[in-house]
């Protein structure tokens, strides 16, 4: 095991931390940052739970070394939106009944963001290929495919 | 039998502003925000973290749990096994057969045995591996059939029937000898892992008077208070258990899992004085919880020439694993479901929970209902195919309508939508034509439409007292507190709880708040479990809303000069009766509460009166009332390879009353797909008691990709036990698809599959071995 200085952004805001090379990304997101939006759910890759977004691509944190971050943008939920003043995609989670239990939103909200900022007006299919990669057991994802679609609009405007 | 049940006339006014409304949620802000709410985004500071030494062996006797070893590694600070709990190693959920850390034998792979703490993660898992365990193995069964016969191990001393249970209406031999025909089939169902994305997580933190405080990620706080209590050879009041916002529960967060992470912890957290916490990671989840039970069903049916119904015996078979868990209520409801919503005059049915060394089955979404209705559902369609009945026309003769006497002989009241759920499903799916367009394809992909409908018994009935406790009080600025040890986890049934409260004393949401559920400060509520908090916890929420209610006017009358009855309210404003000029807000009748020392502050407890049957013959009042509900699956199957895909579902369920629309279609359409899960590709599999797929690589739920049209449809029939007529909505939804989509399956190409889920390589052994 050795230890590295990573460097990175996360949120905009510049990091400078010593990880062990065995380091997960999710890890540092959580117990060292303190940024608890980014959930672990099965650790093997499989939920997409702790997707956060690394310049512009969605990505499994619990499968990327924090090293692996090194000089990079990490975008994580935190940076979406707050109480006061919420993303449009938040503000259409909450009125399509988006979030059951919520434990898979943050990863949902960032695939939707990934994807609108790459696409402003997805098809269904689209947003359906967008959030593939993440689990959620509550919604049945419908809902969740027409906030996204109803946030786009919201954004265009 | 009908059911004395009223409620009180000034419930439920006929002018509702809130109720049947699409309000959004409360909680919803703090899940889009991704605020730390779930129980390991708040784990105390120098928390030591447990991981669990776990049984290898499917059946054996503990000759020796050496811990030495893995005490004495380098960052270990402590090794717990059976030896070490304070009071009872008991951690159950209704039967006392299942030790929280085993004791003289395993009966299943994955059993805990020991558990290591420290503060390091990664010490504890490899310390984990220094546990030495020596085992004396026992023939094990992995099979209910094969463990009913009488040579088979023995896994409880007792037996290995859990729990025998016997429904007798009429005389059956009677009914089959009135029959023209007798139509016999075997259906068989598969264990299906809940899933929740958040697996079981909690901590425990040992407060200075040897208490301890124990926060965690369940269902059912009083459930695990008394489990920990026992545990930790504790008073009751010495164990305070929060829930934490939970992630996703299904059924396992309200039987013994809760128990198991917060009694290892809590065992760990006196010894050492130290905050513990313990998270089980997917696999442990996945092996450790409780699933659901797969049932073997054979069906024997009486029917006659013009399609009436005469005799149904049925005969399920349930495998609950290593331990009980809730088995004996599974197939209580199981039992009392068997026939499907039909009259059938004369019925015996039997059902046992079976032990095996396999992981454990337990409550999950539909609890009994989507085995016996899938059996149902299908062996309905192979009697009207023999008998040379359209399957709706089958149906319709044969349903519950108002008048009918179900399975055990309840009469149904006029609360019955199913009827109606059944021609709206039809006529949104466009059956006929789509039934008749379907029937002449060719190629490789062909498509097929089936319906299935159902009843759900509503109340816990059979499975315990049903009561529900709620408080409320008024802050100085007005904020309303609405508490109950009712949780939520994922459904927003508890918002819901807010809005018949606002509906109630006509305030805004706005001034609601609701409280985390936490054993210090609410009463007992009973479990999360079956649906209730909407039918049961409404009904407390109105009863508590009224107090708090009556006693503002109180104070507005006292103020105003006038008697209670004389004041009305509107727009937060209450005044005398034809006089609103002087009128006072809600905020200056709280002040002058305060200020004159009046208390703000109420609660009550709403108790649903108590479902009388006979247990010998199952006959009697067995819930207070019912769900009804009707689905359509549109499949295409491609009969080369096998591969299922549906396409449209539409699921038209009876309600009694949507309180908040938006919710229950949120709980159908996540309902839906959850069962579609349940009808083509989940399974976890065993082998010699062995798991074979604990992760979400190997054990498939269905992704954005899988999700067909889904329309829901709402029926409004009200019910005579929730507030405004509502019925249960939270587990039907998952019960009807897998049948709906095998009867499609079966349309689509002509063969009837038996066992879920149709699997690709399932649709094509039944397709081949139609062909042979």
């Amino acid at each position: 095991m050795s230890k590295h200085l990573l460097k990175f952004t996360v949120n905009g805001r510049d990091h400078a931390l010593i990880v062990e090379s065995h380091e997960r990304l999710l890890d540092v997101l959580r117990d060292r940052l303190g940024l608890k939006g980014t959930k672990e759910g099965c650790s093997t890759g499989d939920c997409g739970i702790c997707a956060v977004i690394i310049d512009g691509k969605l990505v499994n944190s619990c499968l990327v070394l924090a090293i692996q971050a090194r000089n990079k943008k990490v975008t994580t939920i935190e940076a979406i939106g707050t109480a006061q003043n919420p993303h449009p995609l938040q503000r259409e989670f909450i009125k399509f009944n988006a979030a059951q239990c919520g434990f898979c939103i943050p990863a949902m909200i960032l695939a939707s963001k990934n994807l609108l900022d790459h696409n402003p007006s997805p098809t269904d299919e689209e947003i359906k290929d967008a959030i593939r990669g993440i689990l959620c057991r509550c919604t049945g994802y419908q809902s969740i495919v027409k906030a996204v679609k109803a946030a786009a609009v919201e954004m265009r405007k | 039998m009908r059911m004395a049940l009223k409620q009180s006339k000034d419930l439920g006014t006929p002018q509702t502003v809130l109720i049947g409304k699409s309000v959004e949620r409360v909680d919803s802000i703090d899940k889009v925000l991704g605020k730390p709410i779930y129980s390991m985004d708040i784990l105390p500071e120098n928390c030591l973290y447990l991981k669990v030494v776990r049984s290898t062996h499917a059946h054996a006797l503990l000759r020796k749990v050496d811990v030495s070893q893995a005490r004495q590694y380098p960052g270990v600070v402590l090794v717990i096994s059976a030896a070490d709990i304070p009071g009872i190693n008991e951690s159950t959920a209704l039967l006392p057969d299942k030790p929280l850390f085993a004791n003289e034998k395993v009966r299943f792979i994955g059993e805990p045995i020991a558990a290591v703490a420290s503060h390091d993660q990664a010490i504890a898992e490899e310390a984990v591996d220094l546990v030495k365990i020596e085992y004396e193995d026992l023939s094990a069964v992995f099979s209910p059939i094969e463990a009913l016969k009488p040579d088979a191990p023995r896994i409880h001393k007792a037996g290995n029937v859990a729990k025998h249970l016997k429904l007798r209406k009429g005389d059956v031999e009677e009914g089959f000898k009135q029959a023209d025909y007798i139509v016999e089939g075997t259906y068989k169902t598969q264990f299906q892992e809940p899933v929740p994305l958040e697996p079981e997580t909690g901590f425990v933190i040992p407060e200075p008077d040897g208490s301890v405080t124990c926060v965690g990620s369940m269902q059912s706080p009083f459930h695990v208070q008394t489990g920990i209590a026992k545990i930790l050879s504790l008073r009751a009041d010495q164990v305070r258990v929060i829930q934490a916002v939970t992630g996703g529960a299904f059924g396992p967060k309200s039987d013994e899992m809760p128990v198991d992470i917060l009694g290892m912890a809590a065992i760990v957290a006196l010894k050492t004085r130290r905050p513990t916490a313990l998270a089980y990671t997917r696999e442990e989840s996945m092996i450790g919880h409780t699933k659901r039970h797969p049932f073997t069903i054979k069906l024997k049916a009486g029917v006659k020439k013009n399609g009436k119904l005469t005799a149904w015996e049925a005969e399920l078979v349930a495998d609950t694993g290593a331990y009980a868990s809730l088995g004996p209520l599974v197939v209580t409801r199981a039992l009392f479901h068997a026939t499907g919503p039909y009259e059938i005059p004369h019925v015996k049915s039997d059902s046992y929970c079976v032990y095996t060394n396999n992981t454990m089955a337990g409550s999950f979404r539909g609890f009994g209902g989507p085995q016996s209705h899938f059996a149902a559902e299908s062996h309905v369609e192979e009697i009207a195919k023999i008998i040379g009945i359209d399957p709706l026309e089958f149906r319709r003769i044969n349903m519950l309508k108002p008048g009918s006497l179900t399975a055990t002989s309840q009469v149904v009241d006029e609360g019955c939508g199913l009827e109606e759920c059944l021609e709206k499903a039809v006529e949104a799916s466009n059956w006929h034509t789509k039934r008749s367009e379907f029937a002449k394809q060719t190629g490789t992909i062909r498509k097929g439409i089936g319906i299935a409908i159902m009843y759900h018994g509503n109340s816990l009935g059979p499975e315990g007292s049903d009561y529900v406790a709620a408080h409320m009080n008024i802050d100085k600025d007005g904020t309303i507190k609405f508490r109950t040890a009712l949780t939520e986890y994922g459904t927003g049934a508890t918002s819901g709880l807010l809005q018949i409260a606002a509906e109630t004393m006509n305030l805004p949401m706005s001034y609601f708040k609701l409280e985390p559920p936490d054993t210090d400060y609410c009463n007992d509520a009973g479990p999360t479990v079956a649906s209730r908090t909407t039918a049961v916890g409404g009904r407390a929420a109105q009863m508590v809303a009224g107090k708090l209610h009556q006693h503002l006017k109180e104070i507005a009358a006292g103020l105003l000069g006038s008697s209670v009855d004389e004041i009305e309210i509107s727009n937060e404003l209450y005044y005398v009766r034809n006089r609103p000029q002087r009128a006072l807000s809600y905020l200056e009748i709280v002040q002058s509460a305060y200020k004159n020392g009046l208390e703000l502050k109420v609660h009550d407890t709403f108790t649903a009166p108590k479902c009388e049957y006979d247990p010998e013959t199952s006959q009697g009042t067995t819930y207070l009332q019912y769900t009804y509900g009707a689905v359509t699956a549109e499949v295409e199957v491609d009969i080369e390879t096998g591969k299922v895909q549906v396409d449209k579902i539409v699921a038209a369920y009876d309600v009694g009353k949507a309180i908040n629309p938006l919710s229950v279609e949120g709980q159908i359409e996540g309902g839906t797909i959850q069962g579609l899960g349940y009808g083509i590709m989940e399974e976890l599999t065993h082998k010699d008691g062995i798991v074979l797929n604990p992760n979400l690589a190997d054990y498939y739920i269905p992704t954005s990709k899988d999700i067909p049209e889904i329309k829901s449809i709402i029926v409004e029939y009200p019910g005579q036990l929730g507030p405004y007529g509502a019925k249960v909505i939270g587990e039907p939804p998952i019960v009807l698809p897998a049948a709906a989509i095998v009867n499609a399956i079966d349309h689509a190409i002509g063969v009837r599959l038996t066992e879920i889920p149709a699997t690709p390589d399932r649709v094509l052994l039944t397709l081949k071995k139609k062909r042979n």
